[in-house]
């Protein structure tokens, strides 16, 4: 029976421990040997894999909430109470829900910083970066739209604001804005658009990158290492496959692969240990979410009013930045600044051509790069704690350890 | 490809060279027209939003040197004598509503400041609020039409009967 699910049982050699990977369908995806400094815990330090792990219980508990949820202006904001008071554990699904759609957030930007400090987008990686940075706009995308669906005022007024930006776009902004809302205002159109947005296109479009991105990750040659700097093996002609190893066949599959280091005697197998790695980092990340979920509830303001934004109206925190800089000029800061961003991650690995330095945590020899990405960082930490806590009412300076002013301005 | 269209077996041939020609430009056409009809279908010809005309009221609902909000449109209806203006409330830096302070409008969002005029003072606004045309309509009432904009000093003007 079990063999029968299985197809090998548990490995008690060598050769059972590679098949065990290679005869499974979810395993074979990984290698069956794996470099010891790719598991280090110190290095990678998993962030990665807590993304993808987040986006699976992102997947999970946003199927379990599908079959409540109705994305209609009258009966969305219903609905999360439903979940709150009546369904049983709905407040508990929502709460993971949220908590794990903000730390996938977090946890993408980790990702990204540690491979840009460890220059682990350098060639043959380049590509693969590209595809992250693609990932990165996904998962904003996916929190952005899933922002509107509980119909609260946070959510209207949040996306009244985000389209509002993407309307200052030049030439194709306002087409932009009116095909995302379906209209001119933010109204049952809209949201039935951000739900298909939310719960197929772009959960859709992010697996199969998700995809990819590991593939690649694997055609690359696996985490980046330090000893492969400056040797990438451009083709690999037929008929001379690297002698070191027994499994270079799949060499075969792509030419530039790094082969320095990769010698059998710095290998481990990944069953037991990536899987077992991968298991337990699981289980902590599961452990957090839950924990979360239990002591701090997803919130929930009144039901969406279009006449009144509350005072302050604030987007999520990982646009609080983005809107302290659209507080100066929504063309600048909503559009100029962010798309500039945007393209020099695109070209950072076009731009930042030398292999030195890769896979090194803060490298001496990437200094330069290393500073003008921790400048970029830090100016975005500072705009986001801004606006998240130095910002009142009518977007005036507020410092958090006063009281904040009362608001006497009305209609 | 067929091969034996090629004579020589370097270069490609006219009956080779037009195949694939023709081959490319109809499967990026196909996927071209599919993706035009694909944002065309996404792009609505009916929208069911409020419309932009709308009856604000008698006129001698108003007093004199009165601002008044008309929740509803997001607007301002301002008289002054027996002049009557409409102004927008709707910021025109992101679209939140603007409140009435005491000299002119603030907005909630990021802090933009407009004087009596609609006129920016401050803030990241990047024009001025709105002013839309106000006409008498036929059963006296003030008609007001958002999809007009007309300038500040624009005013309907009552005879003095109220």
């Amino acid at each position: 029976m079990g063999r029968s699910i299985f197809r090998v049982g548990l490995p008690q050699s060598n050769l059972e421990r590679s098949q065990a990977m290679t005869s499974s369908f979810l395993l074979h995806i990984q290698p069956a040997k794996v470099h010891k400094h790719s598991i280090k815990a110190g290095y990678s330090l998993g962030l990665g894999l807590i993304s993808l792990y987040l986006f699976f219980i992102l997947i999970g508990t946003g199927v379990l909430l599908m079959f409540y949820y109705v994305p209609s202006t009258e009966r969305a904001y219903n609905e999360m109470k439903d979940l709150q008071f009546v369904v049983s554990a709905g407040l508990l699904i929502r709460n993971m829900h949220r908590w794990a759609a903000h730390l996938m957030v977090l946890f993408v930007m980790l990702h990204l910083c540690r491979v840009f400090y460890t220059g682990a987008y350098k060639r043959p990686r380049e590509f693969n970066w590209i595809i992250g940075v693609g990932l990165f706009l996904l998962t904003l995308g996916l929190s952005f739209t899933g922002y509107l669906l509980p119909w609260d005022q946070l959510a209207f007024w949040a996306i009244t604001v985000g389209t509002n930006i993407a309307g200052y776009a030049p030439i194709i902004g306002p087409k932009v804005k009116y095909l995302l809302l379906g209209g001119n205002v933010v109204g049952q159109e809209a949201l039935t658009r951000f739900y298909a947005l939310h719960v197929i296109v772009l959960p859709t479009l992010a697996l199969m990158m998700v995809a990819v991105h590991l593939w690649r990750v694997r055609k690359d040659g696996g985490l980046s290492r330090p000893d492969e700097s400056g040797d990438v093996i451009e083709q690999i002609p037929l008929g001379q496959l690297p002698t070191n190893k027994s499994y270079g066949l799949m060499e075969l599959a792509r030419g530039t692969t790094p082969q320095v280091g990769k010698n059998p005697e710095d290998e481990v197998f990944s069953w037991p240990h990536l899987v077992f790695r991968e298991i337990l980092l699981f289980l902590l990340v599961a452990v957090v979410v839950l924990f979360l979920a239990i002591f701090w509830n997803a919130p929930l303001e009144e039901y969406a009013n279009p006449i009144y934004p509350p005072n302050p109206a604030k987007a999520p925190w990982y646009f609080l930045g983005l809107q302290e800089l659209v507080s100066y000029s929504a063309f600048w800061g909503g559009v100029v600044i962010p798309g500039l961003l945007v393209t020099a991650l695109v070209l950072l690995p076009y731009l930042d051509r030398k292999r030195v330095g890769v896979g090194r945590w803060f490298a001496r020899e990437r200094v330069m790069a290393n500073s003008i990405f921790t400048i970029c960082l830090l100016a975005a930490i500072v705009f986001t704690i801004i606006g998240t806590y130095f910002r009142g009412p009518s977007w005036s300076w507020v410092e958090p350890w006063q009281q904040p002013p009362a608001v006497t301005e009305g209609h | 490809m067929n091969p034996s269209a090629s004579n020589d077996p370097n270069g490609i041939s006219r009956r080779g060279f037009l195949q694939l020609a023709l081959g490319w430009a109809a499967g990026t056409l196909a996927i071209v027209a599919s993706a035009a009809g694909a944002v065309r279908f996404l792009v609505p010809n009916v929208l069911f939003e409020p419309s932009l005309i709308f009856k604000a009221g008698k006129p001698e609902d108003f007093p004199d040197g009165s601002v008044t909000f008309l929740e509803s449109e997001r607007v301002f209806l301002v008289r002054q004598g027996n002049t009557y203006r409409c102004l927008s409330a709707i910021c025109t830096h992101l679209g939140c509503t603007v409140n009435r302070a005491e000299k002119g409008y603030h907005c909630p969002c990021h802090g933009s400041v407009f004087d009596e005029q609609g006129s920016v003072k401050s803030g990241p606004a990047p024009r001025g609020l709105a002013w839309f045309q106000v006409t008498l309509s036929k059963d006296n009432r003030l008609l007001v039409d958002k999809s007009r904009t007309v300038a500040a000093d624009q005013y309907l003007v009552l005879p003095t009967k109220v």
